[in-house]
């Protein structure tokens, strides 16, 4: 693009910039919520017109995943002040879902190794953050999030060094021995880990004034505070994709693909294996135990049933469906599990299958395992591989 | 002699003894598959409880005991067959996880499956042999007739097995087929048929051990029945080696024996900590199996 | 995608997003008033809910519990509901918080219970369990919803100071040790008693009512529910076979009616047949009873001696054949119930603190807000409920019930009273069991 073409998209971003400013102080009645306002289209406006740079993407491919990464979250911060609490809620859960298929989509897609253990990563991170709040209680929300990802970076890296000379089905069945052995782990350790029942986290976390007077006077506590773990929540998605989008694209990303696809030749051309693998191993169990935090966030309390090997099926059997290897794969993973319970008694409804009965108990299992098999059988790459291979051959129709 | 039989150490070998043969049972099964057919048939639990519930299921229909136990094995044989023909075929020479996850998904199916058919609540299997533990001078050992029974069984299976193996011109077509297809191919061996068969018996021997578990008369029958059991049969199977048979089985014995001490001094935490600890430095030491033939890759 | 297209989109995307804008902030000149009147209450119908095992791994018995409740409000609002008013009761499927097992719902009581918030609720009536329920304590209470009548003896139920919306229902795990301490003591003076609870607040408040009570026992032991699931009971057989071998002739569990079958299991294995005393919560003959159902021998729960807040299911209390009517007319909760049915415990709960709302909201009266019918219920004593004893709240206790009378189980589906005599006592560790002086009269003519 031409020096006179980039002056002139500068000057309509300022052009945009200033018109909104004004606008958000007139219109806005309550002090602060114009200057919000204000913050947060501007903010806007000038990520997506550096997104719109032509050329960003192939000469400044981080600042164009960090633009796309502020728009993104950008808008869904302010799509959280119109949902009602529940939709922020679920919205929030399958976020940080998404987090945890993000790191097993990567430690499978990327390096190709098989993890059955990520419900027990999920486990250390929520219960590392509770126990941290339960003995610390003023420390700040980032501090204790990132307490919560260096646990689970600490013991994915005591399990990952051994298993670096494992091989797929020797892996997959050491990481399930973990997952199942998490809550015999989490029993053993009943002082710390409050036993079957868990633990609370000692005070909610609430937003900042200048957030809850956003609202008008009448709105529940309910919503704001919802509004809240969703916007921290949608933060934190925000900030592990941008992450991991880099490091799929970095050399270690590269690294770790050769290997999944061909290890003697990434030996041979100097990749070293055990840290490559170890390292896949760490993201993964990092980025589970952040989603595990998230979880204790949002519930304000942590239970031991909730991390079991069950959760582990879940999550693989979302990371296979919604696409091994890719990011949008992980989104689409974290939808499913958001909403798959509210479709599923849908259907139980408008089949008049009686909710409590023998069948319909079982349905979301079925389901999810028939999908597993197809999906594995038939279309390997998942949802957003299928889209993304049928786009791809497209674009080639549409070019050649 | 009768403090000596009924004291605690006799007592946890006894128990041991009688849990680790089912493990080692399960574990052969994995090998069977792992052996024939290079893949770890994570449905290994599952296959074989659909198959008993088939064939005790028709309890409820007034035949006897030993019919439904040769149905349920006949089922045995047909599921596993039926597995290795329309799932597990499209998947040889696929990436590793593929048929990880197809198996995984299939463990869920059948369990989902099942449960909404009979539903998740235990039921009782008649037991041809009481489960009362003997009594010697007032206290009892940890022996009845129907671990007795239990032991006896595992072993004849084993042997059977092995013989077949060993002796008998399919075993040595099975053997072959999984050792070098191709050249098989070329001698007239239907390799194909042979990989199902691998199946066939695999899920026959889980049935069998099923039907031991799930006579235990305060666990009965339920779609989760053998989830814990294949978890351990699986350790036994990957400390012993996937590809050895013997491994298998005395790797479940000795598990079997030592979670048992475990599980009676220390906790019944202790009991899964320690079988994960086992897991973890035998695969440290030799991370495909003590008694593997096939060296570690040196990575 | 062409450039020309993308850079269409993503200014199509920045009009849409300013618009979004300046609609927020202009409505945001019309602010929206507070509703002034009470959450989940209109003039024609109240609304609350509860989170409920209705599927997974403890809705086996436990399912019955809200759907006997919810059998009693339709009863209730067939005959015109309560002043006025119908009872709208809203069940969520919190599969007692763990994934798994069958659950159709969400195991995650929090999400639940943050859907109740949203309908609204005036309050959580009858939610079920003890560590889902301490979870959302802080949230019920931060939104100002009441917490009421709490299914679970915890005594965390009992704690105004912090939580005054919180009331828990059934007498507490602390005053039924208090009474098998007492019968132990004046049935089985010198035999060893061995304790088995489990591993979390029902233990050790089962076991603390015992030493109340002044039994020490030989020897105590604690499960876990979590072992107990992995193992399919197995886990348990150890801790019979030490009782065994401590020669205990009386054995106290503190357990749920898995818990109970694994023991009951393992000490028919091992020949080991002492005098069981078994919990309420785990005792109730029908649930404990369906592993040994198709065994040749009888059933090994019978003798056992149980504690119950509620009539027997043999008693000729007129509860008995009220529960009956209304159980049998719920035919979308309870179909095929006729009157050859037999009245679980669970059942029984479940009609218990079904009744007592429904007498709560009655003396609320016509108009009430969240306040005043929290006043209601520490300021009324309910005379006329399903429980053998007066349901009583002060300001400074909201435990709920505190007595009942010892049963027994006579076969494998009914139980029986051991004595006849109910007893109170209080969850102190020094308030003595003694016998009930107010005990329940009858039903109220409106009711019936």
């Amino acid at each position: 693009m031409s020096m006179g073409g980039l002056r002139r998209q500068f000057g309509l971003t300022l052009l945009l910039v200033v018109v909104t400013v004004v606008l958000s102080m007139l219109l806005a009645t309550r002090g602060h919520s114009g200057l919000v306002l204000a913050a947060t289209a501007s903010i806007f406006i000038v990520s997506v017109s550096v997104l719109r740079t032509p050329g960003l993407r192939e000469r400044h491919p981080v600042v164009s995943r960090a633009a796309l990464t502020v728009s993104v979250i950008d808008a869904s911060l302010v799509a959280t002040y119109f949902f009602s609490a529940t939709t922020n809620f679920d919205l929030a859960t399958g976020a940080a879902m998404s987090i945890v298929l993000l790191g097993l989509s990567f430690l499978t897609g990327a390096s190709g190794q098989i993890s059955l253990g990520n419900s027990a990563f999920m486990g250390v991170g929520a219960f590392a953050m509770a126990i941290w709040a339960n003995h610390h209680a003023t420390t700040p929300i980032v501090i204790s999030l990132f307490i919560a990802i260096v646990s689970g970076a600490l013991v994915g890296l005591l399990l990952g060094l051994p298993a670096t000379r494992l091989r797929g089905p020797y892996l997959a069945g050491m990481t399930l021995a973990f997952a199942v052995a998490f809550g015999a782990i989490l029993s053993s350790f009943n002082s710390w880990t409050g036993g079957d029942g868990g633990l609370q986290l000692p005070t909610a976390a609430t937003p900042p004034h200048w957030v809850t007077g956003l609202f008008s006077s009448g709105t529940s506590l309910l919503t704001s505070n919802t509004m809240w773990l969703a916007d921290i929540t949608i933060l934190a998605t925000g900030v592990a994709f941008f992450f991991m989008a880099n490091l799929f694209a970095s050399r270690t990303g590269r690294a770790m693909r050769l290997i999944r696809d061909n290890d003697v030749a990434a030996e041979l051309v100097g990749v070293s294996l055990p840290r490559t693998r170890v390292i896949a191993f760490v993201v993964s169990s990092s980025y589970a135990a952040l989603g595990g935090a998230l979880w204790t966030l949002i519930n304000n309390s942590v239970s031991p049933s909730t991390y079991s090997f069950a959760l582990s099926i879940t999550i693989l059997s979302l990371v296979v469906i919604g696409g091994i290897g890719t990011i949008p794969g992980a989104l689409i993973g974290g939808v499913i599990y958001a909403y798959s319970t509210s479709v599923i008694s849908w259907i139980t409804n408008q089949t008049g299958l009686n909710p409590q009965g023998n069948f319909a108990s079982q349905l979301n299992g079925i389901i999810f395992g028939v999908l597993l098999i197809l999906t594995m059988l038939f279309a390997p790459m998942g949802i957003s591989g299928a889209v993304l291979h049928r786009w791809r051959q497209r674009r080639a129709n549409s070019q050649g | 002699m009768d403090p000596f039989l009924t004291s605690r150490i006799v007592s946890d070998v006894l128990s041991g003894l009688t849990n680790g043969v089912i493990y080692g049972l399960v574990a052969l099964s994995l090998v069977l598959v792992w052996r024939s057919t290079g893949i770890l048939n994570f449905a290994q639990g599952a296959m074989p409880m659909f198959a008993t519930y088939l064939g005790m299921g028709l309890l409820s229909y007034h035949l006897s005991y030993w019919p439904c136990v040769a149905i349920a094995i006949v089922a045995g044989f047909a599921i596993g067959g039926l597995t290795e023909r329309v799932l597990v075929r499209g998947l040889y020479g696929k990436p590793e996880i593929n048929p990880i996850v197809v198996m995984v998904g299939f463990l869920i199916v059948l369990e989902g499956v099942a449960a909404a058919i009979w539903s998740t609540l235990p039921r009782g299997l008649p037991s041809p042999f009481s489960s009362i533990d003997w009594q010697l001078g007032g206290k009892p050992i940890a022996m009845s007739d129907f671990t007795v029974y239990e032991i006896v069984t595992a072993l004849i299976v084993m042997t059977a097995v092995a013989m077949l193996f060993r002796f008998t011109k399919l075993g040595l077509q099975l053997r072959a087929s999984a050792l070098a297809p191709e050249v098989s191919r070329l001698l007239g061996v239907r390799v194909g048929r042979m990989l199902t068969i691998g199946w066939m018996l695999s899920t026959a021997v889980g049935t069998i051990t099923t039907i031991l578990v799930a006579s235990n008369f305060f666990t009965g029958l339920t779609p989760q029945v053998m989830d814990g059991i294949f978890a351990f049969g699986f350790i036994a199977a990957a400390v012993g080696g996937l590809d050895s048979p013997v491994g298998a089985i005395v790797a479940g014995v000795g598990i079997g024996i030592i979670l048992q001490f475990v599980g009676d001094y220390l906790n019944s935490n202790a009991i899964i900590l320690v079988a994960l600890a086992i897991l973890i430095v035998s695969l440290m030491v030799r991370p495909n199996g003590l008694f593997s033939k096939s060296t570690a890759r040196r990575v | 995608m062409s450039i020309t297209r993308k850079r269409r989109l993503i200014t199509a995307g920045t009009a849409f997003m300013l618009s979004i804008g300046v609609v927020t902030a202009a409505s945001s000149v019309v602010g929206a008033g507070a509703a002034t009147s009470t959450p989940g209450v209109t003039k024609t119908q109240i609304t609350i809910g509860a989170t409920v095992p209705l599927t997974g791994i403890a809705s086996a018995g436990y399912s019955d519990v809200a759907k006997a409740a919810n059998a009693v409000f339709n009863y209730v609002n067939s005959k015109g509901g309560v002043n006025g008013r119908k009872i709208r009761f809203i069940m969520k499927d919190d599969c007692y918080g763990t994934p798994g097992f069958g659950c159709t719902g969400n195991p995650n009581v929090v999400a639940q219970t943050h859907a109740l918030l949203a309908v609204p609720v005036f309050a959580t009536v009858g939610s079920l369990g003890t560590p889902t329920q301490d979870a959302v304590r802080s949230l019920l209470k931060s939104n100002g919803v009441p917490q009421l009548f709490v299914n679970s003896g915890s005594r965390d139920w009992n704690n105004p100071g912090t939580y005054p919306g919180l009331f828990g229902w059934q007498t507490s795990y602390n005053e039924e040790g208090k009474v098998f301490a007492q019968y132990i003591k004046a049935t089985y003076p010198s035999d060893n008693v061995c304790y088995l609870g489990q591993g979390d607040d029902f233990g050790a408040d089962g076991l603390a009512g015992l030493v109340a009570g002044g039994i020490s026992p030989f020897d105590t032991q604690f499960y876990s529910v979590g072992s107990l699931v992995a193992t399919q009971g197995a886990s348990i057989a150890p801790y019979i076979a030490k009782f065994q071998a401590d020669k205990c002739t009386v054995a106290v569990l503190d357990t749920i009616p898995g818990a109970t079958d694994a023991v009951l299991g393992a000490a028919l294995k091992l020949g080991y047949s002492p005098h069981w005393i078994i919990s309420s919560v785990g005792s109730d003959p029908v649930t404990v009873d369906a592993p040994f159902a198709s065994a040749p021998f009888p059933d090994p729960e019978i003798g056992a001696v149980s504690f119950s807040y509620l009539p027997a299911s043999t008693s000729t209390s007129p509860w008995v054949p009220w529960m009956m009517k209304v159980l049998g007319k719920d035919t979308k909760d309870f179909p095929g119930f006729s009157s050859t049915s037999t009245i679980t415990g669970n059942m029984a709960y479940g009609v218990g603190w079904g009744v007592a709302f429904v007498e709560a909201l009655k003396a609320a009266g016509k108009t009430f807000t969240r306040a005043s019918f929290l006043k209601t219920l520490t300021s009324t004593t309910f005379t006329q409920t399903p429980s053998l004893t007066p349901l009583r709240y002060t300001k400074s206790d909201h435990q709920g019930l505190n007595g009942g009378y010892l049963t027994t189980i006579i076969s494998s589906t009914k139980t029986q009273t051991l004595t006849g005599k109910i007893v109170t006592t209080d969850s102190t560790s020094t308030g003595p069991v003694v016998p009930a002086t107010k005990k329940s009269s009858g039903i109220p003519s409106w009711l019936k």
